[in-house]
């Protein structure tokens, strides 16, 4: 019994130790998803750019976030001006490439619910701001933005979400976030079940603590 | 002699097939207040809205206070705004109060309030916030600066459009059927600020169904019916014994 508690003990601070790299991941990951997103739903107000961001979408909505870290740590890589390049050292870090595919599958969805958002803020609190005389970065900046950020939290705290779980995949990579270092665990013990259970206690918490902040900033929008 | 503040000449407008406006000419001088009468589908409110330019006429030329509406029709007859800027400086001369408001929900009542002052004519915000607060209590919503529009009843959300409207000095009031969203009980206060505007000698176009209004307060009646104007002229005569046997037929109804 106390061999098994030292074990667990053992393990949970193994798996706590990697709780940087699995929020790093998430964070950078959430940042440059958001931030590529709002490019992506600017592109489409665009004529040039609508077919460009609908081919983005597209495609990282279309295929597996799995497969797209594949691609980017193990087929790009292996491309002559990649590996031979400047680029070389951000591509043969395996956080790096896990990174970069959740940053351009999620922003994918996240341009999605901002376009759906954006569809949804009241044509008349934008005639309000035309009628006074707003030009349009002043209309964007002050009414369109807030009033679409507002409607867009939901959905928009269910890809964060969603980001966080998804940066597991980023141990089949080579990445030693949390799953990684259950993996490792395991490898070494045999026991499978409650090392994953702790590794998934931990996402819990995680995923937990990022749904109570997001339910508090929509409280506080709901002015 | 007084000023020209709106000069409106051959204004057509179509959605689709369907002609809205087959033709409008209206001049408006300073202090007029000129109630817009007509039938739903008159096109009464498509004009309002042409004047701000939030609907596109498809031909016709609009002045406000000197300023001509930066309007260009291509080889199709489409219209398009020739100058995002001269479009946006047309604006600011005017201000809108919508049937429902419109008040910026994200807004506190003072934001609204200093909002178009601030970003649109560069005013200080404490110098805004100043004259906010003096509209505020003038619309008789003093107190009220730091709530939010959902927290207000529908005839406060009017007053504080109308505060919000008046902050800009407008030369030129474009109200869109201003009562018609109000409970009953709730027209009376907005109609008695409107009221005290036109007593202070504000150049007003009210799209409206409020006819004891229109007679009371309104320098000019004009009847649109089918896209035109049937019939125009003072309250007095309007609502008379001499008054044009559509418009008659019209207010019977």
């Amino acid at each position: 019994m106390s061999e098994e508690l030292a074990f667990l003990a053992a393990t949970a601070l193994a798996i706590v130790r990697a709780l940087p790299i699995t929020l790093v991941l998430s964070l950078s990951s959430a940042i440059g998803a958001s931030m590529l997103a709002a490019v992506l739903v600017a592109a489409q107000q665009t004529r040039i750019g609508r077919p460009l961001a609908h081919v983005w979408i597209f495609v990282f909505r279309g295929t597996p976030l799995l497969l797209q870290m594949f691609m980017v740590y193990y087929g790009v890589a292996a491309l002559g001006p990649i590996r031979h390049g400047v680029l070389w050292p951000l591509f043969r870090d395996p956080l790096f490439c896990a990174w970069l595919a959740l940053t351009c599958c999620c922003s994918a969805y996240i341009a999605e619910v901002l376009r759906a958002a954006l569809a949804a803020v009241p044509t008349g609190q934008i005639e309000a701001a035309k009628a006074c005389g707003m030009g349009r970065g002043t209309r964007v900046r002050r009414v369109i933005m807030p009033q679409m950020l507002r409607l867009a939290l939901p959905a928009y705290g269910n890809e964060l979400v969603m980001l966080i779980k998804s940066t597991s995949l980023a141990s089949t990579i080579t990445v030693v976030d949390v799953t990684g270092v259950a993996q490792l665990v395991i490898a070494h013990s045999y026991r499978t079940i409650e090392v994953f259970c702790l590794a998934a206690a931990v996402y819990l918490a995680l995923t937990a603590g990022l749904t109570a902040l997001l339910r508090r900033i929509e409280r506080g929008l709901a002015q | 002699m007084t000023e020209t503040v709106l000069r409106v000449r051959g204004i057509t407008k179509s959605f689709g097939a369907r002609a809205v406006l087959r033709g409008i000419d209206l001049d408006a001088h300073r202090g007029d207040v000129i109630a817009i009468l007509g039938g739903s589908g008159s096109g009464k409110s498509t004009f309002l809205r042409c004047l701000n330019l939030l609907e596109l006429p498809d031909a016709g030329t609009i002045e406000i206070a000197g300023a001509a509406a930066p309007l260009v029709h291509d080889t199709q007859g489409r219209a398009r705004i020739a100058d995002p800027r001269a479009l946006n400086d047309l604006r600011a001369k005017t201000a809108m109060v919508f049937q429902n408001f419109n008040l910026w929900t994200h807004m506190t009542v003072l934001d609204n309030i200093v909002a178009a002052p601030v970003h649109v004519h560069g005013v200080p915000r404490a110098e805004a916030a100043d004259r906010a607060q003096a509209l505020l209590e003038k619309v008789g919503m003093a107190g009220f600066a730091a709530h939010w529009p959902r927290q207000l009843s529908g005839g406060q959300q009017q007053r504080v459009a109308i505060a919000r409207a008046l902050a800009t000095d407008p030369d030129l009031m474009l109200f869109d059927e201003p009562t018609s969203a109000l409970d009953p009980e709730r027209v009376r206060e907005v109609l008695d600020l409107m009221r005290a505007l036109a007593d202070e000698g504000r150049t007003m176009l009210i799209v409206t169904h409020e006819m004891a209004f229109a007679r009371d307060v309104s320098t000019r009646v004009v009847h649109v019916r089918d896209g035109v104007i049937e019939s125009m002229g003072p309250p007095a005569l309007m609502f008379g014994a001499d008054a044009s046997p559509v418009f008659r037929a019209f207010l019977s109804h």
